[in-house]
Parts: C-alpha cells; sequence; structure tokens
C-alpha cells in the first residue's frame, strides 16, 4: 500500500495518514468495474449539467 | 459602430469574445489582444506533464478561428490602460507591446468603448528563489511547462529503472499560491504513470502543499454527503493519498529551492530541507502587471488595481477580519467601479479574500491559499460580461449579468491517471463555489456539493477536455456546449 522510502522522509513532517479510511476491494473493484462506472459517469454528467442550469446565474 | 476589446484569450476571455461576436459582431467589432498565439486547454496540461498527451492535442492556433469568426486578433501584450482617453482625444484605449515574432517589442494603441480585462495570471515563478523551469523545478502551467516536465520525469523514471531510487515532489512553491486542485491531479497522475512503468517500489513520492489540510483546494475544503452521512473532502482526500501511498506536507511556504533540495516553512514555524530527485512546483500568481493613467496623465494604477496586479471590481475590499466576510462580499457583475465600460473576469478580477483560512506562522509567514477562478467559473463570468455588453450597446441602461462565485457551482474533475479502463478521477461538484453560510448550515449545498472516485472521473474529464477545445474552436453549435 505504501511505497515511501522511510530514509527519504526522515525528518520530514509528513502527514500522519494511519486514521484515513481505506477502501475495501470491492469498493476498489467497483471504481474500475466498466458497467458500474458507466452509470456513474451518466449520472455525474447530468448531475454537472444540473448544477449549471441551477447555479450559473447569479 | 463601437468597439469592444477583450483583454488576454484564455477561458474567460476566449469565451467573452465569441460570444459577443455572436451577439454583436454583424454591428459592432470585436478586438482580442493576447500576447499568445495559441489556446490552451489547461486542465489537460497535467496529462502533457507525465507524457501521456502530446502538446499539440491541448492547443490550437487563435488566428485561424478568429479569421473565421471575423474577430480582429492582435498578438500583443496589454501595457497600460488609459480609461479617460488622452487630453487630445477623449476615447479610452490601451497600450500594448506586440510579441508576434514579425512585430516584438512594437509599442502600439488599440482605442476601445467596451474593455474586457482577462489578463489572467502572470505565473511568478520569481516569488521563491530557484522555483521554475529556469531554476530547479517544473512546472505544468503552459504546455512548453509540461512538456519539459514529461521530459524530466522520463528521465526520472529512466533512473529508476536502472535501480536508483528517486524522490519526486509535487505541490505548491509559496504559501499564498492557489490551483492546489492541479498539483492534485499531477501527484496522482505521476504516481499512475510510474506504477505502469514498474518502477513505483523505488519512487518517494510526496504532496507538498500550503493547504492547511488535505482536501482544502483553496476553497475550505468540502462537506459532502455521502451514504447517508455528511463527510469531509479533508477525509475524503486523505483516504485516495493513504491508498496511493503518496506522502503529504501540509501548512507549507516554499521559502528558497536549491539544486535537489527545498527549504520550506511550515504553519508551526518549523523550517525543513527536503532533497528531491524530481519536483514540480507551481508558482503563485500575480495581475498581468497593467498599468492606468488618467486623462492628464496622472498614474491612477492603484484606483484600477489592488496591489497584487488583479482588477478592482465590484466586491467588497474594505479590509474586514477573515471571520468577518460573506459571501456578497464577492463581485457579481465584475464592472470596476467608477469605469462603467470595463469588467475584468477569470484570473484577472481582484478577489475580495481568502475564502480557505489564511494563517501566519510565529515567525508572521503568510500561508493562505488564494481563491481559485479558473475554468468553470472563468467562463462564466466570461459570458456574463459579454452579455452585459450587449445589452448595453442596445440601452445604455441595461442592467448588467450577474455571475457571483458566491452563487454559481463548479466542478472539479481531478485526473489520478489516464487509461480509457485504467484510469480514475476525483470528481467533485460544489454549489457555490464560495461558500454562504447565510444560506446553508455548511457553506454549500450538499445536494449539490459531492465527491466520487473512479474511472468514469476519468471519462468526464476526457469528455470535458473535447467539448471544450471543440467549443473554443468555435466549431457548430458551440454555443449549446455550457461555460
Amino acid at each position: 500500500m505504501t511505497n515511501q522510502n522511510p530514509t527519504a522522509l526522515a525528518a520530514q513532517p509528513v502527514l500522519d495518514l494511519s486514521g484515513a479510511p481505506l477502501p475495501t476491494p470491492r469498493t476498489l473493484r467497483m471504481r474500475q468495474c466498466l458497467p458500474f462506472q458507466f452509470t456513474r459517469f451518466v449520472t455525474f454528467s447530468l448531475r454537472i449539467l444540473r448544477m449549471v442550469l441551477k447555479g450559473h446565474s447569479g | 459602430m463601437s468597439d469592444v476589446v477583450v483583454l488576454g484569450a484564455g477561458v474567460s476571455g476566449h469565451t467573452a469574445a465569441l460570444h459577443l461576436k455572436r451577439l454583436i459582431g454583424k454591428d459592432h467589432t470585436v478586438t482580442v489582444v493576447s500576447p499568445n498565439s495559441h489556446w490552451n486547454w489547461i486542465p489537460s496540461n497535467i496529462w502533457v506533464g507525465t507524457g501521456d498527451m502530446p502538446a499539440s492535442k491541448v492547443i490550437f492556433p487563435l488566428a485561424e478561428v478568429y479569421e473565421r469568426k471575423k474577430i480582429r486578433f492582435t498578438q500583443a501584450k496589454a501595457v497600460a490602460i488609459h480609461p479617460e482617453g488622452s487630453v487630445t482625444d477623449p476615447r479610452p484605449y490601451v497600450d500594448i507591446e506586440h510579441t508576434s515574432p514579425a512585430r516584438a517589442g512594437e509599442p502600439g494603441t488599440v482605442h476601445y468603448d467596451f474593455l474586457i480585462n482577462a489578463t489572467g495570471p502572470k505565473l511568478r515563478f520569481e516569488a521563491t528563489e530557484g522555483m521554475g523551469p529556469d531554476g530547479h523545478t517544473q512546472s505544468v502551467c503552459t504546455a512548453d511547462h509540461a512538456t519539459h516536465a514529461a521530459a524530466a520525469l522520463e528521465a526520472s523514471i529512466a533512473r529508476m529503472k536502472a535501480g536508483e531510487p528517486q524522490t519526486l515532489v509535487v505541490g505548491m512553491g509559496h504559501g499564498t499560491c492557489t490551483c492546489e486542485g492541479a498539483a492534485f491531479e499531477y501527484v496522482f497522475n505521476v504516481d499512475h504513470t510510474i506504477r505502469q512503468a514498474g518502477v513505483r517500489d523505488l519512487a518517494t513520492v510526496i504532496y507538498l502543499t500550503n493547504e492547511a489540510a488535505l482536501g482544502d483546494f483553496g476553497v475550505g475544503g468540502m462537506i459532502f454527503r455521502q451514504e447517508g452521512f455528511e463527510t469531509t473532502s479533508e477525509l475524503w482526500t486523505e483516504s485516495l493519498f493513504r491508498e496511493r501511498g503518496v506522502a503529504a506536507i501540509v501548512g507549507a511556504h516554499v521559502e528558497k529551492v536549491e539544486a535537489g533540495l527545498i527549504h520550506y516553512e511550515t504553519l508551526d514555524g518549523t523550517k525543513h530541507t527536503l532533497a528531491f530527485d524530481f519536483a514540480m512546483l507551481i508558482p503563485p500568481f500575480g495581475g498581468a502587471g497593467l498599468k492606468a493613467y488618467a486623462r492628464d496623465g496622472q498614474d491612477i494604477t492603484d484606483r484600477l488595481f489592488a496591489p497584487s496586479g488583479f482588477m478592482k471590481v465590484d466586491a467588497d475590499y474594505t479590509g474586514k477580519p477573515y471571520d468577518e466576510w460573506r459571501a456578497t462580499d464577492w463581485p457579481a457583475t465584475y464592472e470596476v467601479p467608477g469605469y462603467p465600460s470595463i469588467f475584468a473576469v477569470g484570473i484577472a478580477f481582484a478577489p475580495p479574500h481568502q475564502i480557505s483560512k489564511p494563517r501566519k506562522t510565529p515567525n508572521g509567514t503568510l500561508i493562505a491559499p488564494a481563491p481559485p477562478r479558473t475554468g468553470m467559473p472563468s467562463g462564466v463570468m466570461g459570458k456574463a460580461a459579454a452579455l452585459t455588453i450587449a445589452h448595453r450597446l442596445k440601452d445604455p441602461s441595461a442592467p448588467a449579468e450577474h455571475a457571483s462565485m458566491a452563487r454559481m457551482g463548479a466542478a472539479c474533475v481531478a485526473s489520478a491517471g489516464t487509461g480509457l479502463t485504467t484510469g480514475s478521477a476525483a470528481a467533485m461538484t460544489m454549489l457555490p463555489v464560495v461558500p454562504d453560510y447565510d444560506r446553508y448550515p455548511t457553506g454549500r449545498d450538499t445536494g449539490e456539493t459531492r465527491g466520487e472516485l473512479g474511472l468514469h472521473g476519468h471519462w468526464v474529464k476526457l469528455m470535458l477536455h473535447h467539448l471544450f477545445i471543440y467549443k473554443a474552436k468555435a466549431k457548430l453549435g458551440w454555443p449549446l456546449i455550457p461555460e
């Protein structure tokens, strides 16, 4: 998961990310699953369109 | 017949020019003055910077589009505005200096009845000693810079393939930078590229940012509604950094760069030195450096411009403490006070305050991400200014179009790697860009403020790439593509 060289990071104030949530293997699979991602693509595109219509006048 | 002049041909200026021509072009002239000969879809520069896309795919020559649309084009940089004209000629005008190879350095003037200042940013690499393509770090701010960054990254990858570990640093080159999203995208594209090259294990990838927390993006972070909970862009972003093994250093102001060394200070006042083999640092932005003169030649630059060089518009620039600012302080019409025929849009207008909370280190160093004014909002402002001018050419008392960043939404699709089946992106929407705590408890509409990760984000970014380049080329049906 982490590929950092501890020597390179020594003495650097690197943010502690050990408490950050990690995606499950299923979540990672779904992020690349073509049929599911196609539905997300359509949904997200429609959301952008709705936001443009709703929020681009001020 | 009136003359409308647009200074700058980036997203905002080019959008304004195309709409102006569509709206008033039969009866009035539209002239674009830009020092660049090419238009650049800057959001895709990050793919040029990893070698995944040639620069030719993100730029195209402006002259042929303007010739086809009958928009006058002068390749020159604006030097000074004379909004009251001169003692001999009351018509306002702009001093320019040509930049085309044939006329480089030649001075000139362009008269206007309406002026849109869309000059974009000056890339202030000089703000940090040793930073930038002429120093020791790379940039992806222009297609040319990104091409050089790709070559440097390729050299690092070659060294890793030879077994030599590399430290790759991507981030912000000064405490007051904006455009954190670009560095965020680039760091994950670099991560993706070196994974594809099979050398990830030999790389230490570090994101060095002026944001006080990950997920701030210069807009103070976002609150998302997800799976029945309200979560933060900070937690969401931290998850991605942990998953991809990218180390993060936050709240950093880069003081100086030497060959292979970045010297920086963090919010707690401590100073550090980070060794690197490859670094891409975004510079702080400044205004284009335009001057302004009254009719009698008096320098009135400080009347039209903030000290940062950005143009003052219809915003509240009184020096209120950060906690007292309101969304209504943000400009809506982009008219310059006292000069109703001048507008400033996109990065060229002076924001009234930071969106992300400004902080100082115990040593007094300001670490304050500047508000982003790029992409979608830039185009919307350009169109609004064009509409106002078009209306006022018919009726001088017509009200101005409004396009406040405190009312409009924006989509930010941050690529995290390319590939039609292997790519991914963090796709975010926010409404409004500038939080409005009087309207929304979290500052934004949580129904419209979302974040998602996945392959579809890459498809969206690719779609936007093709759509906006098509639109910028003013091809058939371009006005149907929204800003």
